[in-house]
């Protein structure tokens, strides 16, 4: 076991990513946070517009409750064409912790962020402290493996 | 309450007991309480040994810098490595790091402090035998290593913890892994300078990938022997640094005109050692990297010609100096020098040679821009990218001025294709305590409860359980 905080993932978190799977691209993405009391990670919300800045945007401008930017963590269902091969679609994790964030929660995201990627399974993952890390055509590239 | 009984330890303080982290590296030593924003306790971590009335003595903490005692002299547990090498040793100094400033000693039985009368017949009858006091009964230990400590040092690490402190849970983490951590990122290449060494450790997934694992002397004290050199060499006059316990008084004098100073001499019987003297001189060192070197920011070496035609090194000449002054009045002001004493950890090729320094001239190797190098050429190719563009910069000796920039024009240079990133906590305390820091938040979570090995599992497991659970 590697260095975790030890904060648990909430069921609510495995059973919405579970729906989400099962949508079939109908559900685009979960936004996760951690709790204000640091013990546990729980939903935030559930997105269903199929306009990746729409995702992007309430990502990037999520508060904690005194209004300061704050961390979180994501994932979202890329779909993307390859030639000749058809429609594709992957689930990427993506830990977004601004740099503005102060010390004590970059160092509690960072160090539960595994221990939500395995929970979910999920394999393909980018980590951005800055919107411009989660551009489109970043987020696709990770997903498509460089293809599309 | 029955008064007679000595209260339980929870009663005094009421509040919980909070764990200790302590971060042992090789110039200094940091520990605190977690949950606190900067160690409470920063002592150096050499230590002073003599003798009086013929029994050796041994001197611990700011205490080895005030009294210049007769034979006198200045030692260091750890090796120039970083990893531990008197163990006798290193488990006083650490131990002297938070008893002195935290723990405290241990109340002793009021019946006998004398501070209560009590007639002898209202003592006990029976007296407990206690079991001798240990120092960390009551806290949980958290302590950081480098990422290259062996599995022997780790083990060692846990039965001191355990067995001298009797600490009740016990976890050993990787500072580069804290320091990734600390910056929000579980993947990162971490940069660390600090007095003994300079790393480079990639880490995936909140994992040290140990192939990819470098380091090299040239740090802090690196540089100091670089500084010396420059002095050495210096015009208009070479310069010696006298420190303070030599000087009775001075007067002013003008820049680059000798010291008009009154020295205080020891007979050879009072003197202190040579190494007390030479610790004492890297303290003026320190202040001299902190008021006057400059990291020559690039994007070219400083031996580079630049585009206009003109040397960097020039170039430099033209920039404003910086002024020095010396505990015994000397003073100057440092041009291209200044730039000099540090470009050595980008290019070995300009290293300022010095026959009598115990640093060897550096090899190509030892670089900066060659450690990162070698450490991407250990990691999977698909992570290198990654690891570019999460470059976190921490140690004491990152502080130098302009040195971010210039690691940043380096790794651009190098790596033209993938986007590079160097991020840098730009507070002081957090360059210089990052790992402590990160210690200090995880060890004050409820939840990292989990992650403690405790008393039990270690007596079941012995000290192999740190290989295990701690990765």
């Amino acid at each position: 076991m590697s260095l975790a905080s030890g904060v648990q993932i909430q069921d609510d978190c495995i059973t919405a990513f579970q729906d989400f799977s099962r949508s079939h691209g109908k559900t685009k993405y979960i936004i996760y946070k951690i709790a204000d009391d640091k013990k546990s990670v729980v939903v935030d919300s559930v997105g269903k517009d199929q306009d990746y800045e729409v995702f992007r945007n309430e990502l990037a401008d999520a508060k904690d409750s005194q209004g300061r930017v704050a961390p979180r963590y994501a994932v979202y269902d890329v779909e993307y064409e390859l030639p000749g091969e058809g429609k594709r679609s992957k689930i990427i994790f993506i830990s977004w912790v601004p740099s503005e964030t102060p010390t004590l929660w970059s160092m509690i995201y960072a160090s539960t962020r595994e221990v939500l990627k395995n929970a979910l399974n999920v394999v393909t993952s980018i980590h951005a402290d800055d919107k411009s890390d989660i551009e489109w055509k970043t987020v696709l590239k990770e997903a498509s493996g460089g293809k599309a | 309450m029955n008064p007679s009984n000595p209260p339980q330890a929870a009663e005094y303080g009421g509040d919980e007991v909070s764990a200790i982290v302590l971060d042992p590296g090789y110039s200094t030593t940091r520990a605190g309480f977690a949950g606190e924003d900067a160690p409470k306790s920063l002592i150096p971590t050499y230590y002073g040994k003599y003798n009086a009335d013929g029994q050796e003595k041994l001197v611990f903490g700011d205490d080895v810098f005030v009294t210049p005692r007769p034979g006198l002299s200045i030692h260091n547990p750890i090796g120039k490595d970083g990893i531990v090498e008197d163990w006798d040793m290193a488990e006083r100094v650490w131990e002297h790091s938070f008893t002195s400033r935290l723990t405290g000693t241990k109340a002793g039985n009021p019946f006998q402090n004398g501070l209560n009368d009590v007639s002898p017949d209202e003592l006990p009858t029976e007296m407990e035998v206690e079991s001798e006091e240990k120092p960390l009964s009551d806290s949980p230990l958290l302590m950081t290593e480098p990422g290259w400590n062996p599995a022997k040092a780790r083990e060692k690490t846990i039965e001191i913890a355990m067995e001298k402190w009797d600490t009740p849970a016990f976890y050993l983490a990787r500072s580069g892994v804290l320091a990734a951590f600390a910056s929000g990122k579980a993947s990162a290449l971490v940069i660390d300078i600090g007095a003994s060494n300079l790393s480079v450790t990639p880490i995936h997934d909140g994992m040290i990938l140990k192939r990819g694992v470098q380091h090299s002397p040239l740090g802090g004290e690196y540089i100091s022997s670089q500084i010396r050199a420059i002095f050495k060499a210096n015009t208009p006059q070479p310069i010696t640094i006298t420190p303070h316990y030599l000087i009775s008084s001075k007067s002013a004098v003008e820049a680059g005109q000798p010291a008009q100073a009154k020295y205080k001499t020891f007979p050879a019987d009072k003197a202190p050692d040579a190494s007390y003297r030479a610790l004492l001189e890297e303290r003026t060192l320190s202040e001299f990297k902190e008021c006057v070197v400059q990291v020559w920011p690039g994007p070219t070496r400083l031996s580079a010609p630049s585009a206009t035609g003109v040397s960097n090194e020039d170039m430099a000449r033209t920039t404003p100096g910086r002024p020095f002054e010396f505990p015994d009045g000397y003073n100057q002001v440092f041009g291209v020098d200044r730039f000099r004493a540090v470009e050595s950890l980008f290019d070995a090729k300009a290293a300022i040679p010095d026959p009598d320094s115990s640093f060897p001239p550096p090899t190509p190797a030892q670089t900066i821009p060659e450690l990162v190098k070698a450490s991407l050429a250990g990691v999977d190719v698909d992570l290198r990218p990654h690891l570019l563009a999460n470059v976190v910069v921490t140690g004491g000796s990152s502080l130098l001025y302009g040195f971010t920039d210039r690691l940043n024009h380096e790794l651009m240079q190098m790596f033209p294709g993938p986007r590079v990133r160097v991020t840098a906590p730009g507070n002081t305390s957090e360059r210089r305590f990052g790992s402590w820091i990160g210690g200090s938040i995880l060890a004050s979570l409820g939840t990292f409860h989990q992650m403690w090995i405790s008393k039990k599992e270690y007596e079941e497991h012995g000290p192999n359980i740190v290989e295990k659970r701690c990765k």
